[in-house]
């Protein structure tokens, strides 16, 4: 088939991938950013409502983490291979993580409520932290000999992984603030919109520092960022950032409710922009491009048409469920 | 090979035989328990009898707890291809990769994205839609259970494409989804998962009866398991027999080393079956054997002198390994259908003697008793049939083209050495605490002063505000 067909097939690849990443991040983040959140909590009445606001919802957030997986693997088997054996504890201790936090919503109807609570909140943070040290990890590039990964169990561990880390970790918390602002009402609200304000600026002092520390560390990202100029269309990102950023202080300072989560939002989708844009076209930074790792055009046409009349479903009926559910939560118990 | 490496695929081997053999449990009350929850739902929608309501929630608060926990052991499951054996999703994944994908777009999400509404939301949406919601979630796990056993037949009976540098190359989507493993691959695994689900619900339902609990409430739900288990228990029988015979026309060595047959017949005579025996593959016999004579070649081919090949027709590593294990897990599987079909039939014969009327059917302490001990016997023949079907498949990951040996990541064998144990340990965890949490659920028994919901959901006032939906 013709190598433009090929490589057009590849990109839209390349966008399920993003998109499938995009909802996984903002919807199981503010959900993990929650979880992490409820350690700062005493009461335990409050905890049960920030568990409660998720109760109908989670499952379904942790569901795109598996579509994502399964359409890397489909699409891109190599890197997805590779990259899982790299980050092979980091993933796993992320799933042990994710198994204690997912059980916690039912388990703590039944038994010891706040050892419950506890695993719901350290689990979260574990999970949350997993997936800023993979990530910093792969921005690293995993050593590749062949089609095999052939580096160390600790090669993804370094500061700037460990920075990315926080970064994440803040992050999600600020998603999981923004989103009990929508979902809370009186104390627990302004307790909400207070951890809104330190999570917002502590994720952007972590934002700020990896963007520095990246061009520095990593002279594949300067070369790109900057081989054109100062200004390019590489600043588009961090400067709509911090617009987003400008308008989330504004509308915190205002008292806004879905607002925040708005805009919280938009940096995110600011941070994955530049993230891809300063990766493309590669998967695995410097060995691996898209191209090299994908299927033939038959199979990535295929599975597209399948991904393509699945995607608007999958968004309607989990835009429905949040319908369903909308309001503030008023009880303290699993799927109030 | 240097033997870290060997040590690496072991461990992996055994860490997803643990991950497999814990996660399967929950998924089977999944998949069986919602469609048996839209059947009593249909029925409430239907007749409009508050019992059938009841039924419902009761059922649906175990459902629940076995989905919540059902999900987090799957969790790993999809990832340890690409953790553990990286190989394998390099040369597979243009298909394997797509199906699980397909699986967690198609089928998880509809589950998920349905089981809020299902499970909490009977004062927010009005009776059809919730009703629709309930057969969503259905949907979604019988279709979660068709594309998992679709990308796991296909290892068995591998169709559909050829290999070509290293990959494996589809040139039929549909000849690779239809292999010739798929049709009983899906079915027997499918109709397990309800026949362990009616047994479960009827076991449970009959240790209410023990004890003269909600008489009525659990003597409906016991007939109703007891009359889907009418049709249920001999048809799966019948596929248990058919996808044994796919096994000998597709995969002849693990066939053999199910029934621990090691010489083929000559043409004309039949082959002889082994009731009981002790295979040996370091002395390429059995130790000793209970033979039947000339019984196998019916029992594998359906004709009386079909040829059934030997395993000493395959190269020794080319022989699956642990061959004791694979010829008794079969037995264990076989023998506990049957034991539910005979069950399923004592149960009738008391109904026949009208032995099973709201008067009497406490006194039948034997057969209530029996179907209490029933309630771990699915889930046992799954496992044992799982261990068969996997372990059997052996020295292959996909069957002919590329040895499991071959297929695993590049990993340390301390990194796969932690994860296997921690596995054990969560795995182990979830379910003594599950079978406690399940026990005080099914203690507590229905809450039969539950009122019906409204015909028309709550509306929600301008602020958001509302009453609080029932509890659970």
């Amino acid at each position: 088939m013709d190598s433009s067909v090929h490589l057009f097939l590849i990109d839209v690849w390349l966008c399920f991938l993003g998109l499938f990443l995009t909802f996984y991040v903002l919807l199981d983040g503010f959900d993990l950013g929650i979880g992490v959140l409820s350690l700062f909590v005493r009461e335990e009445h409050r905890r049960g409502i920030m568990m409660a606001s998720l109760g109908s919802v989670w499952d379904a957030n942790e569901s795109w983490l598996i579509v994502l997986g399964g359409a890397l693997f489909g699409a891109f088997p190599l890197v997805y291979g590779v990259v899982l054996n790299a980050l092979y504890l980091p993933i796993m201790v992320m799933i042990f993580a994710l198994i204690f936090r997912g059980v916690a919503f039912e388990y703590r109807e039944h038994a010891h409520r706040r050892l419950w609570d506890y695993a719901f909140g350290i689990g979260s943070l574990i999970a949350t932290l997993c997936q800023g040290l993979a990530l910093g990890g792969l921005i690293a590039g995993p050593t590749i000999v062949g089609e095999r990964f052939a580096g160390g169990a600790f090669d993804w561990f370094s500061p700037f992984s460990v920075l990315v880390a926080f970064g994440v970790v803040f992050g999600y918390v600020l998603l999981g603030a923004t989103y009990l602002i929508v979902k809370t009402e009186g104390d627990a609200q302004l307790h909400a919109i207070r951890t809104a304000w330190i999570a917002g600026a502590l994720m952007l002092i972590a934002a700020a520092g990896i963007s520095v520390w990246t061009p520095i560390r990593y002279p594949f990202v300067a070369d790109k960022w900057f081989g054109n100029g100062i200004v390019s269309a590489f600043a588009i990102p961090p400067l709509f950032a911090a617009f987003c950023s400008a308008m989330l202080a504004r509308a915190l300072w205002k008292g806004y409710e879905h607002a925040p989560f708005a805009w919280s939002t938009g940096i995110f989708l600011c941070s994955l922009v530049g993230l891809a844009a300063s990766l493309y076209p590669y998967l695995i930074p410097r060995s691996v491009t898209a191209e090299a790792s994908a299927w033939d055009s038959r199979t990535l046409i295929v599975i597209m048409l399948g991904m393509a009349r699945l995607i608007p479903v999958m968004i309607t009926y989990n835009a429905y469920q949040y319908v369903v559910f909308r309001g503030k939560v008023s009880s303290a118990h699993y799927g109030g | 090979m240097t033997s870290a490496a060997d040590t690496v695929v072991i461990l992996s081997r055994l860490q997803f035989a643990i991950t497999t053999l814990f996660h399967i449990l929950w998924p089977v009350l999944t998949i069986g328990l919602s469609l048996f929850l839209v059947v009593t739902e249909s029925l409430w929608v239907r007749t409009n009898k508050i019992v059938w309501y009841h039924q419902t929630r009761f059922w649906g608060r175990l459902f629940l707890l076995n989905f919540g926990v059902g999900v987090v052991t799957g969790l790993p499951l999809e990832f340890e291809f690409g953790t553990n054996w990286a190989t394998f999703s390099t040369v597979a994944g243009g298909f394997f990769g797509n199906i699980l994908g397909f699986e967690g777009a198609m089928a998880f999400m509809l589950e998920a994205g349905f089981l809020g509404i299902m499970m909490f939301g009977w004062e927010r949406v009005p009776r059809a839609m919730h009703l629709l919601a309930t057969s969503m979630v259905a949907l979604g796990g019988s279709m979660s259970a068709f594309w998992i056993l679709v990308a796991n037949s296909w290892m068995q009976t591998p169709a559909g494409g050829h290999m070509e540098n290293g990959r494996y190359v589809i040139d039929s989507y549909l000849q690779a989804i239809f292999n010739p493993d798929m049709p009983w691959g899906v079915s027997h695994m499918w109709v397990a998962c309800l026949e362990t689900s009616l047994f479960v619900i009827g076991g449970a339902s009959a240790w209410h009866l023990l004890r003269g609990n909600a008489v009525p409430f659990f003597r409906k739900s016991f007939l109703l398991a007891f009359g889907l288990a009418i049709i249920i228990t001999p048809m799966q029988i019948w596929l248990g027999d058919a996808s044994g015979k796919t096994v000998f026309a597709e995969q002849p060595a693990k066939g053999a080393a199910i029934e621990g047959d090691w010489d083929t017949n000559p043409p004309g005579r039949a082959a002889d079956w082994d009731l009981l025996a002790w295979p040996d593959k370091e002395a390429q016999r059995n130790d000793w054997e209970i033979v039947i004579p000339g019984a196998l070649s019916f029992l594998a081919t359906g004709t009386l002198d079909g040829q059934v090949k030997g395993l000493h027709d395959f190269a020794p590593e080319d022989q699956p390994p642990l061959l004791p294990l694979i010829f008794y897990a079969f037995r264990i599987m076989a023998g506990i259908g049957f034991a539910l079909f005979f069950l399923m039939l004592w149960t009738g014969w008391a109904a026949i003697r009208r032995r099973l009327t709201p008067e009497t059917i406490a006194q039948q302490k034997w057969l209530l008793w029996a179907w209490v001990a029933s309630i771990p016997l699915g889930y046992i023949a799954v496992d044992m049939g799982w261990t068969v079907r996997e372990v059997g498949r052996q020295p292959w990951i996909i069957y002919g083209l590329l040895r499991t040996s071959d297929a695993a990541s590049a990993l340390t064998p301390q990194s796969v050495g932690f994860t296997t144990a921690v596995f054990f340990l969560i795995d182990s965890l979830l379910l003594v605490t599950f079978v406690v949490f399940a026990y005080r659920i099914i203690r507590k028994g229905p809450d039969l002063t539950l009122p019906a919901p409204s015909r028309e959901p709550r509306k929600l006032s301008p602020d958001g505000h509302r009453a609080r939906a029932s509890e659970i």
